[in-house]
């Protein structure tokens, strides 16, 4: 599979900036899949088996990402699925570094809010090519 | 202390053996465990020891009476349910139980189901009464981090629209859509106003806290305001699919206040009853000169407010939660503002709400105008 056939999953409750970067990682192309919420988003990666997935951490007044990745990291078949972490909710996160054994917040990479496109693109880019 | 309570143990205190027993019986088939005691001192025990969810206590025994039950109980905890059974059942006798905070009232003798009803009824007020608790608990909390909250939401509008261009400016020409980058700047522009509609309520809820949000006192008239802001709304009326109406009397209804505050406060009401209508549903402004004052009703066709979270619906920063409701943009200070600019013009507002129904706002503000004879107006009522 080439780098251009990969499908990448955007969970985000900000439908806006969703879009946006939708748009720019399929105008590299990408297939994208958004979902609005932590549970759309572990049903869309069900159904879609994206290679990557999006996460953001605050979503409907709550910290629902971090439950969203416990969620797909406790299922069988999604839990080898990257997860990057795009959040607002601080400009790091230095109590959720993985833990080389996996821990509960096995997230793969973290991003702060507004997102580095060029960066983001890049570290997709690496991480898939590590994957394959 | 509530965390602590049982709410699936139920107390029993009457003298009558047979009584006890039935009622045991009864409820133990409920899956509710049961304890029983025969007089009012001993069960006092037993409700410190246990934290019933709800006690069910005869009113007439030796010893301690059941009133006297009551207020004690309630001094434990005051969220224990009270159900009284009394032979002796006369409208006077419930109606002082219930002053003594009785919740509801069995006269003997009752079948099995009348029992369960009763008891069941009580449990899920017991219920309602807890969730509304945590729901003060999380306000609390909210505060405290009212920092972080503030951040994040001026931050969350602000990211999408630096996305939005950040894209834009990375998109390579020939991939550029010229419609969708006429979409993107008009959402980016929707951004930027709900920013400032964000900073305006926080400017807003400062001065709520000083209690001086009226600049002036004038004379109002509610028709050309109301109206305005109805017209201003019907294309985001239209666009949820919501038909907007209202109904008035012929005369002028004006109040003495700030012109601005007024424009504000019906503002929140109308915008609010848009955003949490169905498709195919109606917002209907009804004004009329009732006893002195101007009556203002603004009714919507949603989902209505669960019984729970109305004691908080007018605090500062609440919004309503949970699966199935709308997820809207705001800053969770319109009601908060509504409600100073109310009680700062001498009015009151009050919400009636009825589950797949909708909700209605009822404000009351002095008239400006003394009121003209009662018959004229009572046809708006």
């Amino acid at each position: 599979m080439t780098m251009e056939e990969r499908r990448i999953l955007i969970v985000d409750d900000d439908r806006d900036f969703a879009e946006a970067v939708a748009c720019f990682l399929e105008a590299n192309r990408f297939t994208v899949f958004k979902a609005y919420d932590g549970k759309q988003g572990v049903k869309l990666a069900k159904l879609e088996r994206p290679d990557l997935i999006l996460m953001d951490i605050m979503m409907n007044e709550r910290t629902e990402g971090f439950f969203t990745i416990q969620e797909l990291r406790r299922d069988a078949e999604l839990k080898g699925i990257p997860i990057f972490v795009i959040s607002s909710f601080c400009t790091h996160l230095p109590d959720f570094e993985i833990p080389e054994s996996g821990g509960w917040m096995a997230h793969d990479m973290f991003f702060s809010k507004p997102v580095d496109l060029v960066q983001l693109l890049d570290k997709i880019r690496q991480r898939l090519e590590k994957a394959a | 202390m509530t965390e602590a309570a049982a709410p699936d143990t139920i107390v029993v205190i009457d003298d009558d053996y047979a009584m006890r027993l039935s009622c045991s019986k009864i409820l133990s088939k409920m899956g509710l465990r049961v304890e029983a005691f025969e007089n009012g001192a001993r069960g006092l025990e037993g409700v410190a020891e246990l934290k019933p969810g709800l006690v069910v206590v005869d009113l007439k025994m030796p010893g301690i009476s059941g009133l006297e039950v009551i207020s004690r109980v309630h001094e434990i905890d005051p969220q224990i349910i009270m159900v009284v059974i009394t032979g002796y059942a006369t409208i006077d006798t419930a109606v002082e139980a219930m002053k003594c905070g009785a919740y509801d009232f069995l006269p003997k003798p009752f079948s099995p189901d009348e029992l369960r009803m009763i008891i069941n009824r009580g449990l899920d007020r017991r219920r309602l009464a807890l969730a509304s608790q945590r729901g003060e608990v999380e306000r609390a909390l909210l505060k405290r981090r009212f920092v972080t909250f503030v951040s994040h939401q001026l931050r969350t509008p602000l990211v999408a629209i630096h996305q939005y261009l950040d894209v834009l400016k990375h998109l390579d020409q020939t991939k550029d859509d010229p419609a969708r980058r006429q979409e993107w700047i008009d959402r980016c522009l929707k951004r930027t106003e709900e920013l400032q509609k964000l900073i305006t309520d926080w400017l807003t809820l400062a001065r709520v806290e000083g209690g001086t949000l009226i600049k002036e006192r004038v004379e109002v008239d509610l028709k050309p305001i109301i109206s305005g802001i109805l017209t201003s709304y019907e294309e985001m009326a239209a666009a949820e699919q919501v038909s907007l109406e209202a109904v008035w009397p012929e005369d002028a209804l004006c109040v003495w206040g700030d012109r601005n505050c007024v424009n504000v406060l019906f503002d929140n009401l109308i915008t609010n009853a848009i955003k949490y209508n169905k498709p195919g549903g109606k917002v209907t402004v009804t004004g009329c000169l009732s006893s002195g004052e101007a009556a203002i009703a603004v009714a919507d066709t949603g989902v209505g407010i669960p019984e729970q979270y109305r004691p908080f619906l007018f605090d500062e920063f609440f919004r309503i939660k949970g699966e199935g409701v709308k997820r809207t943009e705001g800053s969770g200070l319109g009601l908060h503002i509504s409600k100073q600019i109310v009680s700062e013009m001498g009015g009151s507002i009050e919400v009636e709400s009825q589950a797949g129904i909708g909700s209605t706002f009822r404000v009351r503000l002095p008239a400006w105008c003394a009121p003209a004879e009662d018959t004229e107006m009572g046809g708006w009522e």
